[in-house]
Order: structure tokens, then C-alpha cells, then sequence
């Protein structure tokens, strides 16, 4: 088991005490590709920031390769997100003023790995992501889908072992979205990293094989879906 | 943090990114420190220029000159006259012991004073050997005049810079030459380069001097002399002594010591301590101004940084979701702000030492900044950039991986 979470509990302190996730337990294979799915307000982006090490929770336990991960200082909590975490985010979250092989060699740069090495995987990989002559712009000179594909190739080169994608596809037209979802599903097939997404739209779910109902909190049922045929709106379209 | 070329394009990049934001925070930087700088060296060059004009007399020094009574004293009436007489150099070594020199003068002015074709007008000074220790003596060629030239009357003179320049014009050792000097030709014994601006009855480089003796006899004197230079021993005030010496003056010479007018007493203690308080003032207002005007210039980057931060927060939370440490940030920020002050602030001695040097070529005086000053610069802006980035930099580093997200 690659991810285990047992009885997991995250409360937001303020003025009024939110408990979003209320015992979550959840196992999650090497090499899966999952997809968790909610409506707005169930509480699946905490549970990815938990997953990402990007947020404490208060309760339970988690679990990366058997290694606990719990009140982890900055230091160690950075390192694995540096060595073992890839993060696909909806709004792209590239940095404007670098151009997009600096974006893809920033974690590399945190690594310490050196100019010329960095910058010759950096091009390898938007390279592998059809980015080649994209290298020196700018993200705002790329369209939505290139800019997610750039994400998706500083997600990839520190060679994570999991990738969590935070609605990939929420700031993308139907067209790029199945492009970056079938771009996914090809890592998850050809590099075994285990892949998750968290989405509120079901034609995204189904592009995985595995979908994780999360509601008020707690996980709700969990359908294999090997053979893609879980979404009402069909199989060959991802609903907007 | 690796302090590698990629380090440094960061900051530029970030730096750069924001041109117009970054060259007005680094004006407020760079103009502190011009100020700062500017005014220390306009300070010193000033100070300078006024110790050049004091240069060549003596600190401890006095200068008594008679007057005109102004009150009864002893059945005499007020306004009277009274002279000064050479016997009172050795009455006043006898009655105030903390005096080292007293030095009678006798001065008359415009004398002209002829070597071969060549004419100059002088101010003749007859004086003892000890006068030298009154007024320095920057002796180009040969002596001064000493005990025996005014025991013998010699009929000898020391010259100054520029009655030898006008009467030799071709240069040269004068010594030992005779220069008419009214109906008398004295010899030429030393010439005398001080340029000194303060001096008593005219400057030295228009001073030809004498033997008292001699001019006592030349001019008709007899035993009274115009005025008397005195100095006090190390560590004497002198102004503490002036009551003493109207009390001594005023018995011999029959005036009431308390009579100011009838003796004047004219102080350069007080005279060189008035300058000292005024450059002591000058200087805490130099230092107030020029550190006060870079301080604000610092707040100005922190400001400027926090904002900064602030509109960085989603830059920052994907940096720190990607892999960077806190650490990282916090030196980020605080080089990037080091960077600011640095380099605004090194335009800043540039153009300090460039206007400096400008203000040398106009006034003669030494304005220029030491070296160490520059580097003492360099290493408060390094402080300051640190300070400056402190605050921005802690609040950079609390910023969360999550904050990134929360932005959308």
C-alpha cells in the first residue's frame, strides 16, 4: 500500500470551527490512477492538501511507503514534497515572470541539481510533452492546455512517485481537457506513477480507474472503473 | 541556500521584473546615502578650509593691547590713555607664573621695502625670539630671529612669502642679502612660508620682522611697545588668567582692573572654541540629517518589500509547494533587499565622490571621503538591506504551500 489513511480528521479553527474531514480512511496503490471525486465544500481539496504534505490534519493518521507523515517540520515536509510530490494545479500556478523551461526547472533549482543539467531535463521533458518550441515563452503567451502541460512537466521532473492534480481540467475547454486527462493516463501507464485527481466533474472521474465518492467529510462509496463506462454523459467526452 | 549565478538571476528577475518600483525604492537608498556621504565630506572640507585659515597661530594664546580708561581710578579721570611698556614683559613672567611666553611687538604698516629694482610694501613687526612659539614659523630658507639678534640690536629680518616673492622674483636662497627698508638696510636671515590667515597686525607672508630692539630704535619707541602676545603653559586656560593680568597691568599702570575698555584682551581660546562647538554642532547635524535621510530610504524598502511579499504570496506558495525551504525564501527576500540597497546605494558613493571631487575643483580644500569612509558605507548598507528585508522576509517565509491555492 503506497497511501493509507486511517481515521483522519481536519478541523479549520476561526471564529466558527469548521470540521471538513470528519475520519477519512482511504488506501490508495502504487501505480493507481484514482480520482476523487465531490461536489464543492465536501472536503476533497483538504484531503489533497493532506496528501501533498501541504496541510497538517488533526487526527489519525497517514501514511506514504509506511512512512508516517505527521506534524513533519518545514524542512523534512518540503523535502518530501520535493522528492516524492508532484502537484498539477487548476489555475496552472506557473510563475508569470519565468519563461516555461524555467517553470519546469524550479524544483530541480530547490534540488540543487545543476544549470546545465536542469535546463537539458527540463527541455527532455517539454520535449516528451510536445513543448519543445514553447520552451522560451511565456505562460501568458501559451493557451490553457499548454500551460497545464508545462505544470505537468515540473510535476514530472523530480521524478515523483505520485502526482496530485488539483481539478486539472476546471480552467480548460472539453477539447484540451480529454487532451490532458488521456496525457495522465498515458504517465500512469508508461512511468507507474500513482496519479490523483481530485475533480467535481464526472466525465474527468471517469477517465480514471478507480473513483472515490467524497461527501460531508467521509468517503462514500468507491466504484472500479477499469473499463471508463461510469459516467452518465458516455464514455468518449468529458462533460463540462 | 547555494549562492550560485542562479541566485543572483532570481533576485534580477525579481528585481527587474517591477523596473519603475525598484528604481524609486532604490532612489530613496541611493539619495540617503549621497546625502550622508556629501555632507561628511562637505563637513571635513569646510572644517579644513577654516583650520587652514587658523593654522599657524597658536591655540593657548592671548593678545593684550591698551586702551582708553572709562572709569575714575585713583583721583585720575576716565579717558585717559595709558602705554604698555616693555618692562612689563618681566613683570607679568614674575606675577603670573602659568604664562610660557610674553612677547612684546612693535608694529608699524606700509613700509616699502626695496632690493635692487624691486619694491614690496611691508608690515613691520619687531619682536623677541619667543614669538615664533606665538605665531608658527614655516621657515623656507635660514632662521629666525634669535636672543642675541635682539640683545645686539642686529640689524636683521626675517621676510615673508610674499615680499620674497616680489623682491626675488627669480627664486632663489635670499640669506645673507640687504634689503633697504627705509633709511636702513637689514639683512635678509630667514623667509617665512606661513600662510596662516590668522595673524596679529597682518598676515606673515606681508610681515617683515625684526629685532624689537631695532625697531624700537628705528621708529622712535623708547621703551613702549604696542601690544603683548602671551601664551599659557600646557593645560592653562587662559581665560581663567585675565583678571589676574588686569589686576597686575592695572596697578603698575593705574587703571581700575575692573575697567574693561582700558585693556583689551582679545582671547583665541575662546575664538578656536567657538569654531570647535560650531563643527561639533555642524557635525551631529550633518550625521542626524545624512543617516535620518538613509533610514528613510531603508523603511522605504521595507515598505516596498512588504508589498512586494504581499503580491508574491501565490509566487511564494508554489516555490514552497515545489520544494523550497523556508529558509530559502527568508534568504531570497533578505538578498533581494541587500541586493536594493547595495547597488542603490552604491550609485550613491559614486555620485557622492564624483560631486566631491567637483567641489574640490572649485574650492581649495580636501572634501573627498576617506577610502575607509566608502567601505564603512558599504558595510552599513549591507546592514541596513538586511534590516530593510527582515520584516518582509519572516512574513515571506510564513507564507504556506496552501496559500498558493487559496489565491485561485
Amino acid at each position: 500500500m503506497q497511501i493509507e489513511l486511517h481515521n483522519v480528521h481536519k478541523t479549520y479553527e476561526g471564529a466558527q470551527p469548521l470540521h471538513v474531514l470528519k475520519g477519512v480512511n482511504l488506501s490508495i496503490e502504487k501505480g493507481e490512477f484514482v480520482s476523487i471525486m465531490g461536489a464543492s465544500g465536501s472536503g476533497k481539496s483538504t484531503l489533497l492538501n493532506i496528501l501533498g504534505i501541504l496541510d497538517n490534519y488533526d487526527e489519525g493518521e497517514y501514511f506514504v511507503d509506511g512512512q508516517l507523515i505527521k506534524n513533519l517540520s518545514e524542512r523534512s515536509a518540503a523535502r518530501y514534497r520535493n522528492k516524492m510530490l508532484g502537484f498539477v494545479f487548476q489555475s496552472f500556478n506557473l510563475i508569470s515572470f519565468k519563461t516555461a523551461v524555467e517553470n519546469v526547472e524550479l524544483p530541480l533549482f530547490y534540488q540543487g541539481v545543476g544549470r546545465k543539467r536542469r535546463h537539458d531535463m527540463a527541455m527532455e521533458y517539454l520535449e516528451r510533452l510536445g513543448l519543445k518550441e514553447w520552451a522560451g515563452h511565456y505562460p501568458n503567451e501559451m493557451s490553457g492546455g499548454q500551460k497545464q502541460r508545462v505544470a505537468i512537466a515540473r510535476a514530472l521532473i523530480t521524478h515523483p512517485q505520485i502526482i496530485l492534480a488539483d481539478e486539472p481540467t476546471g480552467a480548460l475547454d472539453s477539447k484540451t481537457s480529454v487532451e490532458v486527462m488521456e496525457l495522465l493516463g498515458q504517465l500512469n501507464r508508461e512511468e507507474k506513477v500513482t496519479i490523483i485527481v481530485v475533480t467535481h466533474e464526472s466525465g474527468v472521474a471517469n477517465c480514471t480507474n478507480r473513483i472515490i465518492h467524497i461527501k460531508d467529510g467521509v468517503i462514500g462509496n468507491i466504484e472500479e472503473n477499469s473499463r471508463h463506462n461510469a459516467s452518465a454523459f458516455g464514455t468518449t467526452t468529458v462533460m463540462k | 541556500m547555494r549562492l550560485d549565478i542562479d541566485t543572483y538571476k532570481e533576485i534580477a528577475d525579481s528585481l527587474l521584473r517591477n523596473k519603475r518600483r525598484s528604481l524609486l525604492t532604490g532612489f530613496g537608498v541611493f539619495w540617503g546615502l549621497f546625502m550622508l556621504l556629501f555632507l561628511i565630506g562637505g563637513g571635513a572640507g569646510l572644517k579644513d578650509l577654516l583650520s587652514k585659515t587658523f593654522s599657524g597661530f597658536a591655540t593657548n594664546s592671548m593678545i593684550v593691547v591698551e586702551g582708553q580708561t572709562t572709569k575714575p581710578y585713583k583721583g585720575l579721570k576716565e579717558g585717559r590713555w595709558w602705554d604698555i611698556d616693555y618692562r612689563d614683559v618681566e613683570r607679568l613672567k614674575m606675577m603670573v607664573p602659568e604664562l610660557d611666553v610674553v612677547c612684546p611687538m612693535i608694529s608699524t604698516w606700509g613700509s616699502s621695502v626695496v632690493y635692487g629694482a624691486q619694491t614690496s610694501s611691508a608690515g613691520i613687526k619687531g619682536v623677541e625670539a619667543s614669538y615664533k612659539e606665538v605665531e608658527t614659523v614655516n621657515l623656507k630658507y635660514g632662521r629666525y630671529i634669535n636672543e642675541v639678534d635682539v640683545a645686539q640690536e642686529r640689524k636683521v629680518c626675517v621676510i615673508g612669502k610674499r615680499i620674497y616673492n616680489e623682491l626675488f622674483p627669480e627664486g632663489g636662497d635670499p640669506c645673507g642679502k640687504y634689503i633697504e627698508v627705509g633709511a636702513v638696510q637689514l639683512r635678509i636671515v630667514g623667509v617665512d612660508f606661513n600662510s596662516g590667515m590668522m595673524s596679529i597686525n597682518g598676515q606673515a607672508s606681508q610681515s617683515l620682522v625684526m629685532p624689537i630692539t631695532l625697531a624700537a630704535k628705528l621708529y622712535h619707541r623708547g621703551s613702549k611697545v604696542d601690544l603683548l602676545c602671551l601664551t599659557g603653559k600646557k593645560g592653562v586656560k587662559m581665560s581663567s588668567l585675565e583678571p589676574r593680568l588686569r589686576s597686575v597691568m592695572g596697578r603698575q599702570h593705574l587703571f581700575d582692573p575692573t575697567d574693561k575698555p582700558a585693556m583689551m584682551v582679545l582671547n583665541t581660546e575662546q575664538i578656536f572654541s567657538i569654531v570647535d562647538n560650531l563643527f561639533r554642532g555642524l557635525n551631529f547635524l550633518i550625521w542626524l540629517v545624512g543617516l535620518g535621510t538613509l533610514l528613510a530610504g531603508a523603511i522605504g524598502v521595507s515598505n516596498i518589500m512588504m508589498v512586494t511579499v504581499k503580491e508574491r504570496t501565490v509566487e511564494i506558495g508554489i516555490r514552497r509547494a515545489i520544494g523550497a525551504l523556508p529558509q530559502e525564501i527568508l534568504m531570497q527576500i533578505i538578498l533581494e533587499s541587500v541586493s536594493l540597497t547595495i547597488i542603490a546605494g552604491s550609485f550613491g558613493i559614486v555620485f557622492a565622490t564624483f560631486m566631491l571631487r567637483a567641489l574640490e575643483l572649485i574650492a581649495k580644500s580636501t572634501f573627498q571621503i576617506g577610502f575607509w569612509t566608502a567601505v564603512a558605507a558599504m558595510l552599513l548598507l549591507a546592514v541596513l538591506g538586511v534590516v530593510a528585508g527582515l520584516a518582509p522576509a519572516l512574513r515571506a517565509m510564513h507564507v504556506k504551500p496552501v496559500d498558493a491555492m487559496r489565491d485561485e
